[in-house]
């Protein structure tokens, strides 16, 4: 073991990370035994996406869900991803699950280049105010390729100072 | 048992495991909202195992289990890493917000600059060596502690240990940290 070894772990022994929130414990025991008695109640529901989380924001991108969706692409892709029609309007659902009711979350959705929103031409980012309900909420976005290339489309939803990006890969067939 | 009754109960049981469940999640996920995700569904599944989580001995050492399984399987369902985007620091300011203070103001930001290199560098590494270095030299779980924790061997262990800190020394020397 040499100097920088020592050094190393020195420096490993001293990363820090930061405390827990003051009343995050609390808050999440609570929530764990309110959440937990009502899954066990509600077993038989439960879909198999089912993640109740800290913020009380889970999102996924979901397609093939309705007649009206695009399909899915390859099942190794690295993040979720849909295959859209060249300029064609094709619904694309978004599934937002909330462990509780958010009042005004702020949803903004930025589209790759040649995507449009129908409604929206020439505009990549759109934000608008929203409030999510307990449990799923679908969000339908009707999307148009106007060229080939494809790209990913984020999604950001902030409720509270806490936001959550996530990314969806869009193909055009 | 009622309902309050079983509340208490888990609230009893679960509460002395609760840093040690933090640190995990934070160490495992590398980042607070993530963190807390992941500990609050352990949280929620604990809850629904109430039954199961009193009769075992050592709940701590299960709970870091099914804490590390919720995590891989949540990366293998969602792949997070890449889903949950990028402009989330490694470590926020506040992990800092403790190093600073002591009697040498230069010392001090010296040690400060050093940890946000390392910082960087341990983002640079591959998730699981990145984890297996922070829970061994970090936290200061043992090898069999990791190999029970992951269920990976203790060889592939080891060695993870290794590539990791021979990477983080080369990106250390090279940016200068160590010279």
């Amino acid at each position: 073991m040499d100097r920088f070894d020592n050094e190393l772990q020195d420096l490993l022994r001293d990363y820090p990370m930061p405390d827990a929130r003051a009343g995050f414990y609390d808050e999440a025991l609570l929530r764990a035994a309110q959440e937990g008695a009502r899954r066990t109640r509600n077993r038989w529901l439960v879909t198999g996406f089912g993640s109740a989380i800290a913020a009380g924001i889970a999102i996924w991108f979901l397609s093939g869900v309705f007649m009206t969706a695009p399909t899915l692409t390859a099942p190794d892709a690295d993040i979720p991803g849909v295959t859209i029609a060249l300029e064609k309007t094709n619904t694309v659902n978004l599934v937002f699950a909330s462990a509780s009711r958010l009042d005004s979350a702020t949803l903004t959705v930025v589209l790759p280049e040649g995507i449009e929103l129908a409604g929206f031409p020439g505009q990549r980012e759109i934000s608008w105010e929203t409030s999510l309900n307990e449990g799923k909420n679908l969000l339908p976005l009707k999307l148009i390729a106007l060229t080939p290339a494809g790209g990913e489309l984020y999604a950001r939803l902030v409720h509270n100072n806490r936001d959550r990006e996530f990314r969806l890969r869009v193909d055009v067939s | 048992m009622s309902i309050p009754d079983e509340n208490a109960v888990f609230e009893r049981l679960l509460r002395p495991h609760l840093d040690r469940l933090y640190r995990l999640a934070w160490r495992l996920t590398g980042s607070k909202a993530e963190a807390e995700d992941l500990f609050q569904e352990l949280l929620i599944k604990a809850f629904g195992k109430l039954d199961q989580l009193l009769r075992i001995e050592e709940p701590g050492s299960w709970l870091c289990r099914v804490m590390y399984n919720l995590f891989i399987d949540e990366r293998r369902r969602f792949t997070r890493r890449r889903m949950t985007v990028v402009d989330e620091s490694h470590l926020p300011e506040d992990g800092f917000a403790g190093v600073a203070g002591d009697s040498d103001p230069v010392h001090d930001n010296e040690r400060l600059q050093q940890l946000k290199r390392l910082d960087r560098a341990l983002a640079q590494l591959s998730e699981e060596h990145r984890i297996v270095v922070l829970l061994h030299d970090t936290e200061g779980y043992k090898i069999a502690e990791i190999q029970e924790l992951t269920g990976v061997p203790e060889g592939t262990i080891k060695s993870r240990l290794h590539r990791a800190r021979a990477r983080l020394k080369e990106m250390l020397i090279a940016d200068g940290t160590f010279s």
